[in-house]
């Protein structure tokens, strides 16, 4: 193992920039929202489903520059901000083999068995609780795309009001996509298969413990990385502004999460 | 008229395709998707014509079956201008169209749903048992805390659905979770409460609880076990409901709306050559 391959710096970078993309993309997404009330207030309109409709064009740029990341991205409107609707569902995807986005839509009724309650969604309450961006999952996204997800979100306030939170979809499958070939070239290989391991185990856990992705199967998206799984000498990073760690270790994870019989 | 429409909806209108008579398979469909609220209190359908492009059937079909749910209250046509065909939720009749529906299965129809939904929800029990993150596990905290809130029949099935389908996001699995909100539509159609329905819910409420509990202790082999026991009695207690409803397949739209669990099975007791 040479020490180029353990540095975990390395690793966390591509990671970094792959989530300051996708952040980059939801930035942009927020600005334009801002411009759209902007524009409203100088017409003297108060805000209305019809202003955001404006965001559609930029909506799709977006979405074609990022496909092989992001899925789909959007905007969800906080009660009260709108007349009389709870919150606004403002998301469109890009399905593969489509040249349009699509608008995603949801069940918003409390009463129905397939509501979608955005208010308790960690991606909505906790941008609004702490006003910084945030990163959900994996998680499946029940009721609502019924993917596993990853969701970027940031919260959008103009003049001290929350009026919601902008954000982006990224397939949990297409992150790893996009990350794992990037770690095999810092690597100077691919992946951890059996006797040709030619790179160290290194993942990326949340807050939570739950791998978000990884390049060795002892280790599966979704699982939960508990205190014991991670052998001694694993290595720790903490990626900036997200609530996620990187662990590298030249030696083998432990299976995680797994029954043991 | 709420602007969100959901995957759930899209099927309430696409076309019907069981052997059923066509207008009652269309009183079947719309009745179980207000059961579910996947159409709300208040809402207007479309346009009787667009209805039946949509569903598949003539507009002779379709009359036929809204002036049925006319009359179960379902239902409620306004004239003029700002008219049309309003939805009303309206428990009676609902609970009579379930029981409709559960009498036209075979037993063994109810057995395999239940032993399906067995193998599904517990399989993500088990996973989420090994998966659950501390966020998630409130979420399942929060889904039961719900259906002990419920008060009404049309509570209950939907807070008991959406526990499940919360305990199959928490798997970490989307086949799952998706094949258990199908089968949430499905079972939800079929549930039938007793008379004792508060004696029900809280033996029902103690048995999700337990599994929860389970899975907060990381033993999936028990939440496994615990789910398949809950989603079996749930089964056999439909069973039971199911024989003692008898063959005959008649629906009297007063009689039935008032068939409870209780006489139900005191029919059953009057019946012994049964």
């Amino acid at each position: 193992m040479t020490s180029r391959a353990a540095d975990p710096t390395r690793y966390a970078a591509t990671a970094e920039s792959l989530v300051e993309r996708v952040f980059g993309a939801v930035g942009l997404l927020r600005e334009q929202v801002l411009d759209c009330r902007s524009n409203a207030l100088s017409r003297r309109e108060q805000l209305q489903a019809k202003h955001f409709a404006e965001l559609r064009p930029g909506l799709s740029a977006l979405l074609h520059a990022h496909r092989d990341v992001v899925v789909g991205m959007g905007m969800v409107i906080a009660p009260g901000i709108l007349r009389g609707e709870r919150h606004r569902v403002e998301w469109w995807q890009l399905l593969p083999g489509r040249d349009q986005p699509s608008a995603l839509r949801v069940d918003l009724n409390p009463e129905s068995l397939g509501f979608y309650d955005c208010d308790s969604a960690e991606w909505f309450s906790v941008p609004r609780r702490t006003g910084r961006r945030h990163i959900v999952g994996p998680y499946v996204d029940a009721l609502g795309t019924d993917r596993y997800l990853l969701t970027f979100t940031a919260p959008v306030v103009a003049d001290g009001t929350f009026l919601g939170v902008v954000g982006a979809d990224v397939p949990v499958a297409r992150f790893e996509r996009c990350l794992l070939p990037a770690w095999a070239d810092r690597a100077g290989g691919m992946g951890n298969v059996g006797a040709g391991k030619v790179a160290p185990d290194v993942l990326i856990i949340n807050s939570q413990g739950r791998v978000v992705v990884s390049n060795s199967a002892r280790a599966l998206s979704g699982e939960l990385l508990t205190d014991e799984s991670a052998v001694a000498g694993t290595v720790r990073l903490d990626l900036p502004d997200v609530p996620w760690q990187l662990l590298l270790s030249e030696r083998l994870f432990h299976g995680v999460g797994r029954n043991q019989p | 008229m709420p602007a969100a429409i959901g995957t759930g909806r899209q099927a309430v209108f696409a076309p019907l395709d069981d052997g059923a008579g066509r207008s009652e398979a269309v009183v079947r469909r719309l009745g179980s998707a207000i059961a579910l609220g996947l159409i709300a209190d208040g809402e207007q359908l479309p346009a009787e014509s667009d209805l039946a492009t949509s569903l598949g059937v003539a507009t002779v079909t379709l009359r036929e079956a809204l002036s049925d749910l006319r009359r179960r209250g379902l239902v409620e046509t306004r004239r003029g201008r700002g008219g049309g065909s309003f939805v009303r939720v309206f428990e009676p009749a609902l609970t009579a169209l379930t029981q409709r529906r559960v009498r036209e299965l075979g037993s063994a129809d109810l057995r395999e749903l239940g032993e399906f939904h067995a193998a599904v929800a517990g399989t993500a029990a088990r996973l989420a048992a090994e998966r659950a993150t501390a966020a998630e596990m409130e979420r399942l905290v929060a889904a039961v805390d719900r259906y002990a809130d419920a008060t009404t029949n049309a509570a209950r099935r939907r807070t008991e659905g959406r526990y499940y389908i919360e305990v199959a996001a928490a798997a970490q699995s989307v086949r799952l979770t998706r094949q258990e909100i199908e089968l949430q539509s499905e079972l939800a159609e079929l549930q039938l409460f007793p008379p004792d329905t508060t004696g029900w819910a809280t033996a029902t409420l103690g048995r999700h609880r337990a599994v929860v509990a389970a899975v907060g202790d990381r033993d999936g082999t028990l939440a496994r076990r615990l789910t398949e026991e809950c989603i079996g009695l749930r089964t056999l207690a439909m069973i039971e409901v199911h024989l003692s409803l008898g063959p005959t397949p008649g629906d009297t739209l007063d009689g039935d709306a008032d068939v409870s669990w209780s006489t139900a099975k005191g029919e059953l007791d009057d019946e012994p050559s049964r």
